[in-house]
């Protein structure tokens, strides 16, 4: 099996950046709290530069750079954003296995579907710049060997050829032993040894004289023959993400701004999973406490970021909040299988977005009920064969789809032929009507909008009836009848008064 | 070497073949809907365009069953066998769909819109059609109390120009709208239905025909042929006393079987002993 290491160098420094631009280029550093005291976990380039190192305390290196700024690290949170990294990138691998909190593993087994190992590392690398994270990727037999050199060697993407890892590890210094204990690196090292290469060069039979288990392990490690060990890592059932802002924001465009970090996550990581989002609730955290909730209903579902973010923000723009947002948050309540969309040559689908934007202009107005699609139900009261439902438009087939015939890939649908008897207009509600009747029984004149109009024409009846099962069942005669100056009209006796009613029009 | 020659010809030949292919593909016109026909001859023969023209507003005036729904969902219905989008924004909310479907209109790629208050009825119809996301927005006025002032109708056009959609308005005759295409429709009885040219700037005004009830409701031809023969209206009121005729179209769909009973449970059911020949019992 063949194994790739995504290195993110200092990982939650990227990721504070990447929340926070204007920390770019500043000294800061992540401290965490060990055995009371606050140590620095994580430090930013600048703040390395001026001499602040990982482990030394926080007021060491306060007294190293002056303002210097500090933010607490959070493991849990920078295990998460790398979860949703490697969901991302499920995309070009099909399983991930997390290395928090700098890297993660890919099985790279696919890679030959990407045109060859160098290919896909370099997407990788890609994929990676396109969420704004800085990442060194390495393709290797097992998973030391990838990850050494992900982590000490220096080229953006490299690929080790099969059986050649020792080759390639020879050149590392021997902290590239990280799985060793650190007793045996200082026993190594006052061997005078100081590269894997020539730790791999020893005799086995002779480290493991010396050194017993342990040794062996670094010595088969620097020889690239350390068996791998790759467990995929379980999916959260749960889409979410989740943002602080470091300062309460109080107009849009902040909020914009975080909004769309979270949502390029957010379909990143459906893309991975190759589904599309139905329904999805953005919640912003306000100050001092309290929380505002949009949802966000797609007629056509996709995962497109643009698309995602053009909606929230025209839902935003509507939208008034009493307190500023100190943290957002988005979750997917709804999720569908991403078939994908084929574009006609220099096509854009723009039509989705157009769609997209005026529901949820309509949906703000006029709420959610008022629109609908229409689902017609098995029932014979004619009232009640009508169920609304969301308005979910099949996709348009494009291209080689469409050229071939769309026809093909729609089911076609068949109408019960009954239906092409009802009226197009049904009253919301069957109004009693004043007739008058013949001299067999028959009708033969009815008064409809205050006027009497005469029946020219009448055929039926046509019996519906039923629900006698759940009591306040349903018995009727129904007519078409012509009514001069109206039209035709669909008129029923009931059953159980013998009144007639007024039920539709075939308009 | 002679092997790998034949395979980089047949490569290239290939590579040709697809260059070829895209070529038309990007030549060929695209499938470009400009009208929307009902499919009811009549009626589209008085349009100038031979159909409902994308990008314009048309109104349908007429009585409260005098075809104009019908004509409207045949309207959808064709820009549905091009896939297309439609929208039905429903005034009165009197749309009943079952019907709509048996006519082609395709309920998955209908919108309904049922606003609460009359005023968001022309707005959300301006929405729509602007958005150009919908082929054709129908805007169902009638029986709302709303009666179209000049600007909102000049509106609901501009809207359908900008996004290239149909907008077809319904009316009725009390409340007509202003500032579009015009088509009145009237129940002729048993005739069926006159539509007529009343208002256009196109031209054509004043240009009419009758369809047929049948072109509308298909599946009633049977039933009608049958009663246009022998019907002879009654004259109700006038105190003439012609006999009403009727066709007896029973159909008993389900449910309580005859005089609205259960056989064997709410009634006895008939006996079997004359047909048995056992004879009838007392």
């Amino acid at each position: 099996m063949r194994l790739a290491y995504v290195h993110l160098p200092r990982f939650p420094v990227q990721r504070r950046v990447l929340e926070a631009p204007a920390l770019a280029g500043q000294p800061f550093v992540l401290v965490e709290e060990v055995r009371g005291q606050r140590r620095v976990a994580f430090a930013s380039t600048a703040a390395l530069k001026a001499g602040v190192r990982p482990g030394s305390t926080l007021t060491a290196a306060s007294a190293l750079v002056a303002g210097l700024s500090h933010f607490p690290h959070a493991f849990a949170a920078e295990a998460a954003a790398l979860l949703s990294l490697g969901e991302a990138l499920l995309v070009l691998a099909p399983a991930f296995q997390l290395d928090a909190p700098e890297g993660l593993w890919l099985d790279a087994s696919a890679a030959g579907l990407c045109g060859g190992e160098e290919t896909w590392a370099a997407r990788v690398v890609e994929a990676c710049a396109a969420q704004g994270w800085r990442a060194r990727v390495v393709v290797a037999d097992e998973a030391f060997t990838a990850r050494a050199l992900a982590r000490f060697g220096v080229r953006r993407a490299e690929v080790v050829p099969s059986g050649e890892g020792g080759r390639a590890l020879a050149p590392l210094p021997l902290s590239a032993l990280e799985g060793a204990e650190t007793g045996r690196l200082e026993a190594l090292r006052a061997l005078g040894l100081a590269t894997l290469g020539e730790v791999a060069a020893l005799p086995a039979t002779a480290v493991v004289a010396r050194g017993g288990a342990e040794a062996l392990r670094a010595h088969r490690m620097a020889r690239g023959e350390e068996p791998s060990r790759f467990v995929p890592t379980p999916l959260p059932e749960v889409l979410e993400e989740v943002l602080s802002l470091d300062w309460p924001a109080e107009s849009l465009e902040p909020v914009l701004f975080g909004l769309k970090t979270l949502v390029d996550r957010l379909c990143a990581r459906l893309s991975g999973r190759r589904r599309a989002a139905v329904r999805l609730t953005l919640a912003f955290r306000l100050e001092p406490s309290g929380e505002a909730q949009v949802a966000l209903s797609l007629a056509r579902p996709t995962a497109q970021a643009k698309l995602l973010l053009d909606l929230a923000r025209h839902r935003l723009e509507g939208l008034t909040l009493e307190r500023p947002v100190v943290g957002l948050r988005a979750r997917m309540d709804e999720d569908c299988a991403d078939p994908g969309q084929q574009l006609v040559l220099g096509d854009g689908p723009a039509g989705d977005a157009a769609l997209e934007v005026v529901l949820s202009r309509l949906a703000t107005t006029l709420g959610e009920e008022a629109l609908f699609a229409a689902g017609v139900e098995g029932v014979h009261r004619p009232e009640a064969a009508v169920r609304p439902r969301a308005f979910r438009p099949p996709a348009r087939p494009e291209g080689l789809l469409a050229e071939l015939g769309g026809e093909t890939a729609e089911k076609t649908r068949e109408v019960e032929a009954a239906l092409a008897e009802r009226p197009a207009r049904l009253l919301p509600q069957p109004a009693p009507l004043e007739v008058a009747l013949g001299v067999g029984g028959e009708l033969a004149g009815a008064r409809v909008e205050g006027r009497w109009r005469r029946a020219s024409g009448l055929a039926g009846p046509e019996r519906l009836g039923g629900e006698w099962w759940r009591g306040g069942g349903f018995s009727r005669d129904y007519y078409r009848v012509h009514l001069e100056g109206l039209g035709l009209a669909w008129v029923y006796r009931d059953g159980r008064d013998g009144r007639f009613y007024l039920q539709g029009l075939f308009d | 070497m002679g092997a790998a020659a034949e395979r980089t010809e047949g490569t290239a030949e290939v590579l040709e073949q697809l260059r070829e292919r895209i070529r038309k593909l990007q030549a060929a016109p695209r499938a470009y809907l400009a009208t929307l026909r009902t499919g009811v001859a009549p009626f589209d023969a008085l349009l100038p365009g031979r159909g409902l023209p994308l990008g314009s507003a048309v109104e349908l005036c007429g009585e409260a069953a005098s075809g104009r729904t019908s004509l409207a969902l045949r309207a959808v219905a064709a820009a549905h066998r091009e896939r297309r989008l439609c929208a039905y924004v429903d005034g009165p909310g009197q749309l009943y769909p079952p019907a709509a479907a048996a006519m082609g209109v395709d309920l998955e790629r209908l919108l309904i819109v049922r606003p609460r208050e009359v005023k968001q009825l022309v707005w959300t119809a301006v929405q729509l059609a602007r958005s150009g996301a919908f082929a054709c927005v129908v805007l169902d006025l009638t029986q709302t109390g709303a009666r179209l002032a000049l600007a909102e109708g000049k509106k609901l056009a501009d809207a359908a120009f900008r996004g290239g959609s149909l907008l077809l308005l319904l009316t009725a005759p009390e409340a007509p709208g202003d500032g579009m295409l015009r088509v009145r429709t009237q129940a002729q009885g048993l005739s069926g239905l006159r539509v007529e040219v009343v208002r256009s700037r196109q031209g054509g005004m004043g240009a009419g025909a009758l369809v047929p009830w049948e072109a509308l409701y298909p599946a009633l031809a049977a039933a009608r042929g049958h009663v246009a023969a022998g019907m002879h209206p009654r004259e109700l009121l006038g105190g003439g006393d012609q006999g009403f005729q009727r066709v007896r179209t029973s159909v008993e769909r389900n449910g309580c079987g005859v005089m609205g009973g259960r056989p064997g449970r709410d009634r006895a059911l008939p006996s079997l002993g004359a047909a048995l020949g056992l004879g009838a019992r007392h």
